[in-house]
């Protein structure tokens, strides 16, 4: 053994260790990519299961159906009389219906700012106390007006109506059940859970008259096709990249697959044929959508207060009826009142790749920690570089130390930290700037900001480099810009494998984009400046945002722009930050 | 940097500018104070703000504040706090109390780093010791260190407790043994394990004597300091029973520190394994675990006898890791002790990787907590594994710096093997 730890510490010593880090990271990057491509493999990927024994799902005859066909027209009578009305004038006629079914109804009014514009409206939502329980424990239906395509939900609300006089006739509720009429899909559902948990500012949020107890799972009906459907969309990402329980979504494709016959899809694959090409699809979809961290649908708000929640959307042409999607809802709620305790026992972070196949964090994890890791092997051995003598001392010097032994000290060189920390430290503070603008600036000034920034953003790294060279009055060494790029790089990896706890797919995506910046280093011919410049720059936040925006051409830079400051204002989400960031980042090189 | 000339002006600056961050923060930002006076980095039991209120709110209205089981600080605090004028109604006076505390910790360092004790004390003089940094810098490391600056604002009560200590520190190096007594008294009422830093403090206050009226005899100077120390603590004893009118605040205040009864987590190693154990061997560990951080005190202050400052700044060090109830503003204590230690840190050999620890525990640390807590998504052993990595970057530091003392030590024995590898076994 003390054998073993003399040669580690001779090899320690040896020069050429330093060769070393950057083809370990790059071999880093590469397996944690190559790690992700293998995951949706049936040897990597695990079929799903339900672990909360309770739920039972399909394990009960729903009975929706018959007459309440009828009842079921009669409201959508009613509710396409109200298409074009506005908000109030639709909850004023709404309570009504919903008052006369027995329950208890309540209205909460709501304003909030974002991107110069005013997002206010009026949450209608009634609550049908459970004949065998005792107020402690709720579920949630959920019917927005407008869908998050702004489409009317016009079977939504009638069938959600239908669906709440249906469960008034039942008596085996032990849960409450609350209806939730919502003018929006991200504002109002968000302002609502706010509200019901007390986390709401009074100022633009008015507090909820009428409570239940404590919410043990939400579903919300995005039901705005006319006609027949064939198979239903389980859409389920939630603020921020949070997930709910995969038990939830597991019972739902129970319910909806074995008992009912209605296929399940995910993340907008309306075709799945099962094999890798599609699974590995619909996991890229489902790490872009949760890496990007905005409200997808009503559920999106409740997750974050640990309200497991989907989004059934019905879609395609087939033969299933309103009916249909009532009796999967009924099925659902009938789980979900079985629940002893909270969704616990399941996964709550997972990658799904069909509706039966998922893996779970302990499997992909370490892909994301891989591409983090390489961030903090290369900050490690540029701080080991830079405490060594300059390159071409190296062989001399060490030559004479075997011969005199004492001249130079076993311990590192040392350092000059205070130039490095300080522009490390300065640059990263200024990512609050583009933080702030973007997210307090009128929509109009959105595009002219990001023009600006955009060029700021190409313009500032050489600027920064040409002040660093010749302004101060002690030359810069190549060993200080070997610290500023490894505290740089240090911080880039610790916040990447912290955000890999809590968003994997927005710190594989990040590290992905900066995996370039592990190796960018001074170069001296002017083809490989050049060509680093414009990789770096076309890989900054500016550069993608942009490329994203032409890529799926569904809207422009602006309309981005207002939805991540809405998103900023309404739900609190977070990814801006990050990009924020990442931008900081390049500039240190 | 080093030595570099400090004028008023300076001086001034630097006080003003990190009370101007403080406040500025305390008044621009009013949601971020209330934040991190939740956080259980910040606010343990035994030191949180919250609980705090809770004991004046009693006190005030005449019942005892130790009824509830909330409020386990020391009782004292409660006339100082009600002296001021109310939190609710007018919090700035508060605000301005615990940045003036900030300050005077800061000036006490000053004076500790300007003694120059840290490179050449009474019994050994480091041949390094040209090699530090002025009294400013160490100064200002604490009062711009984001744990410092972290503890100010969640308005923890272990700042008075820290002010306590510097000021007994700088009271001893500057030959005034009276003076350390009484504060590290004030600072063991308010908190009981500064008790445990009285060996090496009255080795360094003996050490530090003036001569014109210096004690020879070192046990009788021991027991002049000793008695110093129990005469005022039963000073503020009597006065905390005439304030609260029993003798319960003792079982509330030390007995809880010293059973441990409230498992709140914090960064701390010891309320996870108090969780998880049957009750019958519970107070076989409380033995054990006050063993354990007591052993270090008389081991650390014999072996590096010749340099007292590194003795208590070391035990600082192993406070903030296995004290029953840490939070941050420890480690910030000690990360304001270790720059004095300036001369000495070319021989230390893990500074970046006890570093980046440290860093990477600050960043994981809150993420953790939240996964646990808020997700729901995590479990407690999340949250308890990064306080494993905290402590672990925290006693790497610890090591290093004890290290790289005795190695400096070593090589004035031992001019000839200056510059050669050794292994620490």
């Amino acid at each position: 053994m003390p054998r073993l730890l003399a040669s580690a510490l001779r090899l320690r010593r040896d020069p050429r260790i330093l060769k070393f880090p950057p083809y370990l990271s790059l071999l880093c990057i590469l397996v944690g990519v190559a790690w992700l491509f293998l995951l949706p493999l049936d040897r990597y990927s695990r079929k799903t299961y339900i672990s909360e024994n309770a739920l039972l799902p399909g394990q009960v005859h729903t009975y929706f159906g018959g007459s309440d066909q009828n009842v079921f027209r009669a409201y959508k009578h009613e509710v396409n009389e109200l298409v074009g009305k506005s908000n109030t004038e639709i909850n004023d006629k709404l309570e009504p219906i919903v008052k006369g079914l027995g329950l208890k109804t309540a209205r909460q009014n709501f304003t909030y700012h974002a991107a110069g514009h005013d997002f206010s409206g009026e949450n209608l939502y009634a609550i049908l106390q459970a004949p065998r329980g005792d107020a402690t424990e709720a579920i949630v239906l959920v019917a927005a007006w407008e869908n998050v395509k702004h489409e009317i939900n016009r079977n939504g609300i009638p069938l959600a109506l239908t669906l709440l006089r249906y469960f008034k006739r039942w008596s085996l509720w032990s849960k409450d059940i609350i209806l939730v009429l919502t003018p929006d899909s991200i504002a109002g559902p968000q302002a609502w859970v706010d509200a019901y948990h007390d986390a709401h500012d009074p100022s633009h949020v008015s507090s909820l008259p009428l409570k239940s107890g404590l919410l043990q799972g939400a579903i919300a009906l995005d039901y705005a096709q006319e006609g027949r459907f064939e198979r239903v969309h389980v859409v389920y990402d939630g603020v921020n990249g949070q997930l709910p329980n995969l038990d939830l979504i597991n019972s739902i494709v129970n319910i909806a697959g074995g008992q009912m016959g209605i296929n399940i899809a995910l993340q907008e694959m309306w075709r799945h044929d099962s094999g890798y090409p599609d699974r590995l699809r619909t996991m890229l979809r489902g790490m872009l959508k949760q890496g990007l961290g905005l409200a997808s649908g009503a559920h999106s708000s409740f997750i974050p207060y640990h309200v497991d929640a989907v989004t059934l959307q019905p879609f395609g042409q087939g033969w299933q009826d309103e009916m249909a999607m009532g009796r999967v809802v009924e099925g659902s709620f009938r789980s979900l009142n079985n629940l002893l305790e909270h969704l616990h026992q399941s996964f709550f972070f997972y990658l799904l790749m069909q509706t039966d196949r998922f893996v779970s964090i302990g499997t992909y994890l370490p892909s994301a920690m891989l591409v983090a890791a390489n961030f903090t092997i290369m900050a490690i051995a540029l701080w080991v570089k830079s405490g060594q003598p300059a390159a071409g001392a190296t062989s001399p010097s060490s030559d004479k130390t075997k011969k005199l032994g004492t001249t130079t000290s076993p311990a590192a060189a040392e350092r000059d930290l205070f130039l490095p920390l300080g522009v490390v430290a300065l640059l990263q503070s200024l990512s609050i700037v583009p933080l702030y603008l973007f997210n307090h600036a009128p929509e109009s000034a959105l595009t002219p900001l990001f023009a600006t920034f955009a060029l700021l953003n190409t313009l500032l790294p050489p600027a920064l480099s040409h002040l660093l060279t010749t302004l101060p009055t002690t030359p810069t060494t190549p060993h200080q810009y070997n610290l500023i790029k490894s505290f740089s790089l240090l911080l880039l990896g610790m916040f990447l494998s912290t955000l890999a706890t809590l968003n994997f797919s927005l710190a594989m995506i990040t590290g992905l984009l900066a995996a370039p910046l592990s190796f960018v280093q001074p170069y001296r011919s002017p083809a490989a400046k050049t060509a680093a410049t414009v990789l770096l720059n076309a890989l900054s936040p500016t550069a993608v945002l942009l490329a994203g925006v032409l890529y799926w051409g569904t809207t422009d830079v602006t309309g981005v722009l207002r939805e991540a400051a809405v998103a900023w204002h309404v739900c609190g989400t977070y990814s801006p930050v990050v990009w924020g960031e990442e931008a900081v980042k390049e500039k240190t090189t | 940097m080093d030595g570099a000339k400090v004028t008023p002006g300076r001086t001034a600056g630097l006080y003003v500018g990190a009370a101007v961050l403080r406040f500025a923060i305390f008044t621009l930002l009013p949601g971020l104070p209330d934040l991190l006076t939740g956080r259980v980095e910040i606010s343990t039991p035994v030191t949180s703000f919250k609980r705090l209120q809770e004991g004046l709110f009693l006190y005030n209205h005449n019942v005892s504040p130790y009824d509830g089981g909330v409020y386990h600080q020391a009782p004292l605090l409660l006339p100082l706090f009600s002296l001021l004028p109310s939190f609710t109604s007018a919090p700035i006076f508060t605000y301005l109390l615990y940045i003036a505390v900030d300050l005077l910790s800061a000036g006490a360092l000053w004076r500790i780093a300007d003694s120059g004790e840290a490179g050449s004390s009474a019994l050994f003089t480091s041949p390094r010791r040209e090699k530090r940094w002025s009294g400013f810098v160490i100064a200002a490391l604490f009062l711009f260190n984001p744990f410092t600056v972290a503890t100010c604002l969640g308005r923890s009560t272990s700042v008075f407790t820290t002010c306590a200590i510097l000021h007994a520190v700088a009271k001893a190096v500057s030959g005034a043994p009276f003076g350390a007594m009484v504060a590290i008294s004030f600072a063991s009422y308010l908190s009981l394990y500064p008790l445990l830093l009285l060996p090496p403090l009255v080795l360094l206050c003996y050490d530090r004597q003036r001569s014109e009226r210096a004690t020879k005899s070192a046990v009788k100077f021991a027991a002049i300091c000793v008695s110093t120390v129990a005469g005022v603590l039963a000073t503020l004893f009597q006065m905390s029973y005439l304030i609260t009118g029993s003798w319960e605040f003792m079982p509330s205040t030390y007995g809880v520190q010293l059973t441990l009864s409230d498992l709140t987590p914090n960064v701390g190693l010891w309320w996870y394994f108090f969780i998880e154990m049957f009750d019958s061997f519970r107070s076989f560990f409380l033995a054990v675990f006050w063993l354990h951080l007591s052993s270090y005190v008389g081991g650390l202050t014999v072996r590096i006898r010749r340099q007292p400052l590194v003795a208590l700044t070391l035990i600082l060090g192993i406070f903030a890791i296995f004290k029953p109830y840490p939070s941050i503003s420890d480690a910030a204590l000690f990360q304001a002790m270790v720059p004095l230690y300036r001369h000495v840190v070319p021989l230390m050999r893990y500074t970046f990787v006890s570093t980046a620890v440290i860093m990477y525990a600050t960043c994981l640390g809150p993420a953790f907590y939240y996964l646990w807590i808020y997700a729901g998504s995590g479990n407690a052993n999340f949250f308890y594994a990064i306080t494993l990595v905290w402590n672990l970057g925290q006693s790497l530091l610890v090591c290093d710096l004890l290290f790289a003392v005795l190695r400096d030590e070593w090589e004035v024995e031992r001019p000839e093997m200056v510059g050669k590898e050794i292994r620490q076994i």
